[in-house]
């Protein structure tokens, strides 16, 4: 890769910009898992390897499986988000390898919220 | 102080036993030789930290008496000297003494220690009898030659060489060290000072399995000592011990940041959280098999 | 198209329509979306309603608070907000918004502001949240007096503790005259029961180097160190490949933006020792030498790492710099208090039902974060206090839950911001047991240097536990805030000038609790071992057998269906029975 420049960086924002918004994407869901050190204690690569295995399985091509750090709270790891193309994101709280495949069907696929384990609707924003 | 010398008396080693025996010999009015082998007196007491039984400060005893036994006119101390040759009687001896070289000009020299700082090989100004190094296995040798490669040129390359050892071995094994020491140029004392200073270092080696219990405020309010005291049950050691057999390694920790989870345990890299005590002989019995 | 019928008017459609005209303005959409007034739309039991054209999309009962939600959701990312949509009868939706939860709502993130919506070990998605711009712009139109003077301007202070403001300390370094010049980033989180620092380098490593890359700009370095405790692997792996990354990317390295700026970053780990986060003591450790703490003056800014000036900030001191670049001093400034601006990330922990780490702005009250945020005390226990700031902290008690916190107050009261450790404690928390724990602490990290510090908390670490044991004399509480004063005073460094604060703290707002130990011999918190014991009420055992099984001594015992007993000389007080015993028949005294 060779040296960036100021242009370089608008074109990398829009590029990934759009690619994390799904907007245009050719993908229809994004799946966070929130892997810092409490959410891995707690279990969230456990909850990792199961969702890529349902992936894998039902091989479907068109959702994104991807990490990020810690959403803050710790006390209800692991955590994921679930964000389908044109509509907020969910956070689900307290996940075990059975609910992330019920998500996985009825959510992912479904397009059906499992309210008995979502916590909230929407993402947060700087003041 | 007697003004009238008795007669006088020769006192060989300058450690406390000899400096606190000078000094109460010469104020009772003896004039009193001090001989001691190493280039200055002291002895092993002006290394420790604290003195048993009472605990005080060992250099906070010591360092007046040291002064007192360097200034007192009835004291006369030879350093850098050993005993060649004792010969007569009681109430008469003779005893002849080899004074090994200085180099410096003892009447001139006012000890301010600026030479050694300005030595340009950095060894101590005077000849120091080493030591030989201990003989590694040839497998420790070329793993400390890689190590020492890797971080030779960074700033500061001590503690990146002391953390990739223990994170080898384990531990730090003190055998090691000497030849860290003497590739690095460093003196022992200072990897020492480093080495017991961290929490993370240990000079003696460790079990196979590593139970460490978080202690940090979150995991105490939430009952980590209760914790602490099952597994010491559990195991038969303290913490900070290995058991004999090698396999676990009790240790404690102040926080891994998951206080979410309050309280923790890990074994090797396994977290267990939200533990209870009943919790932890099967916890010790699943590593154990 | 917002509805300007009478009903909808009288219940606010006017006010809706002002906010949703200053919101669309704030996203710089005011070209795109026109808002309008139209006239009744007949559902008027829904208003204040608005319906978005050409979507044809109804939206109802409106309130002010949802309209920054909707039009960022709505306007800006394209998706409709289905909670405030018109849903026929018969189909609900009832997962709340993050608005509404508690935890979120108060939350104001800055520093946070990419937790758990980037991946951090992806620079491309760093950028696309407006990442690096605020380096570019400091690297190419911005001096190094002005961005110090944005930094003064915007009265950030240092968030490693003492809260030292950072525009100052930079200025200070940049003034001192020197070949070379250091920054590091202190990320040797040392309070037990604090996280912060790491959780900002897990998710968001690059927010970091950004910082730094604006600092050393400022200040005129080229070289920087992270300084990050061993104990947190990921935080280290993540931060490691952020920089190799950034250095890809020509953003570390020769060069910069072709601004004629080199800067790289190199990392640094600690080995395990609390005084290592004291700065003095962190450049001896990064020089690898004794890491004891030397004497302030010379500050680091004129001598620190090989004696050179050197700039010591804290992890998020440093993760809210490119915010305070991109968005202004105003911005910053604008949130907070008087003399604290901003906001604080907290680890929220102990006992408290929502644990985490939580982004507030300063000034906000002690009962908000508790209460409204932390969802309040588990088990319908009584809140009694919550210990700020670590070991150098104290505790604020239950009577100063309206406290609004910020540097100063929270020094007032005897605590300290510390680096943002907030443990929260219950009625079952002894606050004797709390200081002798810290002390145990402190006098095991006390290097050892200066004698009031080495001993001092010893001393007062045997008076403390002597009082724990029930040995406590007439005297001691006196005793212990004498030598409390002397061992602040006559300590070198900041960690035996804070040692003393949780033993003063709890001895100022729970005096109480000290004299029942002494006089009565009593724990109130039932915590002291030595000074309970536990029987079984027989009236209420029902001889289930439960607490006999789960014992670990075997000290209960009893026949079937008929009240136990616990032989109180086998007793190690471990309060298995207690916790088990479904009746309450379990009696610790
Ligand atoms: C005993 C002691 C421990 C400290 N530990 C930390 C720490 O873990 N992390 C930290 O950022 N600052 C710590 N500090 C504060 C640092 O000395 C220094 O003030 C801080 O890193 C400056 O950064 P700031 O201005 O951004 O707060 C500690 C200070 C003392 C006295
Ligand atoms: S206090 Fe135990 S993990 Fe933080």
């Amino acid at each position: 890769m060779h040296k960036l420049k100021i242009e370089d960086l608008e074109k990398i924002r829009e590029r990934a910009r759009r690619a994390t918004l799904l907007r245009e994407g050719d993908s229809k869901a994004k799946i966070i898992v929130h892997m810092g050190t409490c959410g891995i204690s707690a279990g969230a690569r456990k909850i990792m390897n199961a969702l890529l295995n349902i992936v894998e399985e039902t091989e479907v091509k068109d959702v994104i499986v991807t990490t990020s750090g810690c959403a803050g709270l710790c006390s209800r790891e692991p955590m994921v988000t679930v964000e389908l193309k044109g509509e907020a994101p969910v956070k689900y709280v307290d996940l075990t390898e059975e609910k992330i495949h019920k998500i996985f069907s009825k959510h992912v696929l479904g397009g059906k919220i499992v309210t008995e384990y979502a916590l909230a609707i929407g993402s947060e924003r700087e003041p | 102080m007697a003004e009238d010398k008795k007669g006088s008396v020769l006192i060989v080693g300058g450690g406390i036993a000899g400096i606190q025996s000078s000094l109460d010999l010469a104020n009772s009015g003896f004039k009193v030789y001090l001989v001691e082998k190493g280039p200055s007196i002291g002895g092993v007491m002006s290394q420790l930290d604290k003195t048993f039984p009472t605990n005080d400060c060992a250099m906070c005893i010591l360092a007046p008496k040291l002064v007192g036994t360097g200034r007192h006119p009835n004291i006369e101390l030879i350093t850098n000297a050993e005993i060649e040759e004792v010969m007569g009687e009681a109430g008469n001896f003779t005893v002849a003494v080899k004074k090994k070289p200085r180099y410096v000009d003892e009447d001139k020299c006012t000890g301010c220690g600026a030479c050694t700082e300005n030595c340009p090989v950095k060894k101590m100004i005077y000849p120091l009898e080493e030591e030989p190094l201990p003989i590694l296995k040839e497998k420790d040798i070329q793993k400390i030659r890689a190590i020492i490669k890797e971080h030779r040129e960074e700033m500061g390359k001590l503690m990146p060489v002391l953390q990739h050892i223990n994170k080898e071995y384990n531990y730090l094994p003190p055998d090691l060290l000497r030849h860290i020491s003497k590739e690095l140029d460093i003196p022992l004392v200072a990897i020492y000072q480093i080495a017991t200073f961290y929490n993370a270092f240990h000079l003696e080696p460790r079990g196979k399995h590593i139970v460490t219990v978080c202690v940090g405020t979150a995991c105490h309010v939430k009952g980590a000592p209760g914790l602490v005291e099952a597994l010491q049950q559990e195991l038969n050691i303290n913490v900070g011990e290995t058991t004999e057999d090698m396999s676990f390694t009790l240790e404690t920790a102040r926080c891994f940041g998951c206080c979410g989870l309050a309280p923790v345990i890990t074994v090797n890299e396994n977290v267990y959280g939200k533990l209870k005590r009943e919790e932890i002989p099967k916890i010790i019995k699943h590593y154990k098999d | 198209m917002v509805c300007a019928g009478t009903a909808c008017v009288s219940c606010g459609s006017l006010g809706i329509k002002k906010i949703l005209e200053d919101e669309i303005q704030k996203q710089g959409l005011e070209n795109e979306i026109l808002v309008v007034t139209t006239g009744c739309n007949g559902f008027c039991g829904q208003g204040p309603i608005m319906a978005v054209q050409p979507d044809g999309i109804f939206y109802q009962k409106l309130t002010p608070k949802d309209i920054p939600h909707l039009v960022e959701e709505h306007f800006l990312k394209g998706r409709p907000v289905k909670r405030l949509m018109y849903i026929p009868p018969g189909e609900e939706n009832p997962v709340p918004l993050i608005s509404e939860i508690g935890f979120f709502q108060k939350q104001r993130l800055i520093a946070l502001r990419n937790k758990g919506l980037i991946d951090p070990e992806k620079i491309d998605e760093y950028i696309a949240r407006d990442g690096y711009r605020a380096m570019a712009k400091a690297l190419t139109s911005m001096t190094p007096e002005e961005i110090i003077k944005e930094i003064k301007d915007s009265g950030l202070r240092g968030r490693g503790g003492a809260g030292f403001p950072t525009g100052r300390k930079w200025e200070f370094c940049r003034k001192t005259k020197g070949d070379a010049k250091y920054i590091v980033c202190n990320a040797d989180e040392g309070d037990p029961g604090a996280y912060m620092d790491r959780s900002i380098i897990e998710s968001d490593p690059h927010a970091v180097i950004e910082g730094m890359l604006i600092g050393a700009k400022a200040i005129g370095s080229n070289k920087g160190f992270v300084y990050i405790r061993s104990e947190y692997p990921l935080a280290i792996e993540r931060l490691g490949t952020a920089i190799e990354q950034a250095r890809e990317y020509g953003l570390l390295g020769k060069n910069i933006f072709d601004a004629g700026f080199d800067f790289d970053i190199e990392m640094k780990q600690g080995a395990g020792a609390f005084v290592c986060g004291e700065e003095t003591s962190l450049i001896h450790s990064i020089e690898g030498i004794t890491p004891e703490p030397s004497q302030r003056p010379p500050f680091p800014a004129q001598s620190g790492l090989w004696g050179k000036p050197t700039n010591i900030n804290n992890v998020e001191t440093w993760a809210n710099v490119p915010r305070i670049i991109l968005r202004g001093a105003d911005w910053f400034a604008s949130i907070g208090t008087e003399k604290s601006k901003g906001t604080k990330v907290f680890s929220l922990v102990g006992k408290i039902n929502n644990t985490g780490l939580v982004e507030v702005p300063m000034g906000i009250t002690l009962r908000e974060i508790i209460y409204d945020i932390g969802g309040g005390i588990p088990g319908g226990k009584k809140f009694k206090a919550v210990q700020i700031g670590g070991p150098s902290g104290g505790v604020v008690p239950n009577a100063l839950l309206d406290l609004p916190i910020d540097y100063e107050r929270l020094t007032e009261v005897g605590a300290m911001m510390g680096s943002g450790g907030m443990v929260v404690m219950d009625e079952d928390t002894c606050m004797v047991d709390i200081a002798k724990y810290f002390l145990a602490f402190t006098n095991d990290e006390s290097c050892g240097k200066c004698t009031s510090c080495r001993e001092g908390s010893l001393a007062m670490l045997e008076i403390l536990t002597r009082i724990s044991e029930g040995k406590g004399k007439e005297g001691d509480i006196e005793f212990l805030e004498e030598l409390g004063k002397a061992v602040k005073d006559a300590s070198q460094c900041g960690l035996g000038q804070t040692l003393p604060n949780p033993v003063l703290s709890t001895i100022k707002h729970f005096r109480d609790e000290y004299e029942a130990h002494i006089k009565d011999k009593k724990c109130p918190a039932h915590t002291c071992k030595e000074l309970i014991s536990y029987y079984i009420d027989s009236d209420k055992c029902i001889g289930c057998g439960l607490c006999s099984k789960k014992c670990l001594v075997n000290a209960i015992s009893g026949e079937k269906k008929k009240p136990h007993q616990i032989d109180k000389s086998k007793c190690i007080k471990c309060g298995v029975c207690y916790d088990s015993c479904k009746f309450e028949a379990v009696i610790v005294e």
